[in-house]
């Protein structure tokens, strides 16, 4: 076999972009042939990554590792990006002279974040990182009439370019600890070393880029900001796929400790406490739908740390699931909200009032996302929070499961708020009907069967979790 | 004074001068060149960590090559972004773009 064959998804993703170019440089743009355009190529986008999810290899001498963990992860970018565009259709939030733009962004993008999936080479993250943010800083300054919201991109770009410092000087330090660059090389000499301060300190440094994107406690800030200030479809962007790259990352760093050193679990638990007690206590008294996910979102990204800071193999595939399950039911809310506000104006919560009798499927998307948001059986966000907790029971972390379930009980009342107002309550001037074209429909049944099969059959999926965990120690 | 610790602490000065910087100015220039001050801090770690601890292969070098080259393409869309904020409120100052609270 040659071996560019492995680099295939890239090379389309590649493609992609190219194409997307050269019709951005086309003086008089056409929304409707452009999405169309995009539906279509990002379609196939993920019948690649479907084709080539069973390829095993190294490339570019050895710094780029192609086997199961990162097949499943391109996956869920390429199914993430695919279910964005595909609701791209009313794309009001940015000028019509820059979609072909905001497509090439989004696809180089989504290229930056599955080569870092794969990359095994720490020059190789740092750039894979880079591309990808590079990519989001402009897409979410991208958004029309930003009186209101201008300073969102500035404000993203600050604290990202800082995070990317961080993360820059942290690798620095592994370099110097270890003499190496590698992966592979790493995970054998650095668990050895993490009794030094300064392997710690690198770790965490580097780790601190990852956690921004990940919106971690201590990382979250731009997280509301952005959410709300950013073009609705581009929020969606950042709040599936981005996640899935960097849950992935997380993971094969807080790998390279090899559980050996107290003080770094402990600082990963005390991270995981925060953000869960933080985002669910702040999102309460939110009432832009946007921003409420957004702390919702700081809160997952704790309950994800909960499975990967239990650094067993089960640990990291009960987080593989939960970014899965993660993927599925944001993207089942956020597309209610792409559709109900397709003007792309920032949805309030009353503003959902009356939805199951102005869209009754829109309707039950949204509350078997929020439920399983919330981890309510028999949705796909139950079965994730299970088995997160397991594998941390499994460890001795009573405590830590303990303050977990006290947080998902809280989460539950800001979910079933919004709830409330879709199901409950009647709009005091009626809203404007729901259009709902044959997609989005068929895209919604699709959800609401994935999240309830997902949960109630999870056996296959969590064989699969398990042997992409078991691909990250060859 | 030529060891690798002299070089070290200048580094973790200079990043902290930086990360200084970033919390401190109010102009956006100024920001934007405090997070050049900590990518630079990371160069002059890995060049001396490539100087006195692994010579050999020249990798501290060529990832000090590329870190300034990204820092390069992450000035330009910067500094488009605060172009385009400067237009809208003909300051760059952070207090005077601050709309979002909560």
């Amino acid at each position: 076999m040659m071996k560019w064959v492995l680099f295939i998804p890239e090379l389309y993703y590649v493609l992609m972009a190219v194409v997307f170019f050269a019709l951005s440089l086309q003086r008089k743009s056409e929304p409707r042939r452009l999405y169309t355009w995009a539906v279509i190529l990002s379609g196939v986008g993920v019948l690649v990554a479907v084709l080539s999810a069973r390829l095993e290899g190294m490339v570019f001498f050895d710094a780029y590792r192609v086997d199961l963990y990162s097949q499943v992860f391109k996956l869920l970018l390429a199914l993430g990006t695919f279910w964005v565009v595909l609701t791209c259709s009313e794309l009001e939030g940015i000028d019509s002279r820059q979609h072909a733009e905001f497509y090439l962004f989004t696809f180089i993008c989504t290229l930056g974040m599955m080569m870092l999936v794969s990359a095994v080479e720490l020059l190789t993250i740092y750039i894979s990182v880079e591309l990808s943010s590079y990519c989001l800083y402009l897409l979410v300054a991208m958004r029309r009439k930003t009186d209101e919201f201008a300073e969102t991109g500035i404000k993203y770009f600050m604290v990202g370019s800082t995070a990317s410092g961080f993360m820059v000087f942290g690798i620095s330090y592994l370099f110097g600890m270890t003499h190496t660059t590698y992966v592979a090389e790493l995970m054998k000499v650095l668990p050895g070393m993490m009794t030094e301060p300064a392997a710690i300190v690198g770790l965490v440094l580097a780790l601190s880029g990852f956690f921004f994107k990940q919106a971690l406690f201590p990382f979250h800030i731009w997280a509301p900001d952005v959410y709300q200030g950013a073009a609705n479809q581009v929020t969606t962007y950042i709040a599936t796929a981005s996640k899935m790259a960097a849950a992935a990352i997380v993971i094969r760093f807080v790998g390279f400790s090899g559980g050996e050193s107290a003080v770094f679990i402990k600082l990963l638990v005390v991270l995981s406490i925060l953000s869960m007690t933080f985002g669910n206590l702040v999102a309460i008294i939110q009432k832009d739908i946007k921003r409420l996910l957004a702390y919702s979102s700081i809160a997952h990204a704790g309950y994800m740390m909960i499975g990967i800071l239990s650094m067993t193999q089960r640990g990291y595939a009960s987080a593989i699931y939960y970014a899965l399950a993660y993927l599925i039911m944001n993207f089942a809310c956020f597309m209610v909200i792409l559709k109900i506000a397709d003007d792309g104006h920032n949805l309030k919560i009353k503003e959902l009032a009356g939805l199951h009798k102005r869209s009754p499927l829109l309707a039950m998307t949204l509350m078997l996302g929020l439920f399983g948001l919330a981890g309510i059986p028999p949705t796909v966000g139950f079965t994730g929070k299970f088995l997160v907790f397991a594998a941390a029971l499994e460890q001795g972390y009573l405590t830590l499961v303990i303050i977990g379930m006290i947080n998902a009980t809280i989460s539950l009342y800001y979910y079933l708020i919004v709830i409330k107002a879709a199901y409950l309550l009647e709009p005091v001037n009626p809203y404007p009907p729901v259009r709902v074209d044959k997609w989005t429909k068929s895209l919604a049944i699709f959800l609401v069967i994935a999240m309830v099969y997902v949960g109630i059959f999870p056996d296959q999926f969590v064989a699969l979790t398990e042997a992409a965990a078991r691909s990250l120690f060859i | 004074m030529n060891t690798l610790s002299t070089y070290l602490i200048i580094a973790a000065l200079l990043f902290g001068l930086g990360l200084l910087g970033v919390l401190q100015r109010r102009n956006l220039i100024g920001m934007l060149i405090s997070i050049e001050l900590m990518l630079n801090g990371a160069n002059i770690n890995f060049m001396a960590f490539n100087r006195f601890l692994a010579p050999e292969p020249a990798v501290g070098q060529i990832i000090t090559l590329f870190v300034m080259g990204l820092a390069a393409a992450e000035a330009a869309i910067g500094l488009s972004i605060i172009l385009a904020l400067f237009r809208k409120f003909r300051s760059i100052n952070v207090e005077r773009a601050q709309q979002m609270r909560g």
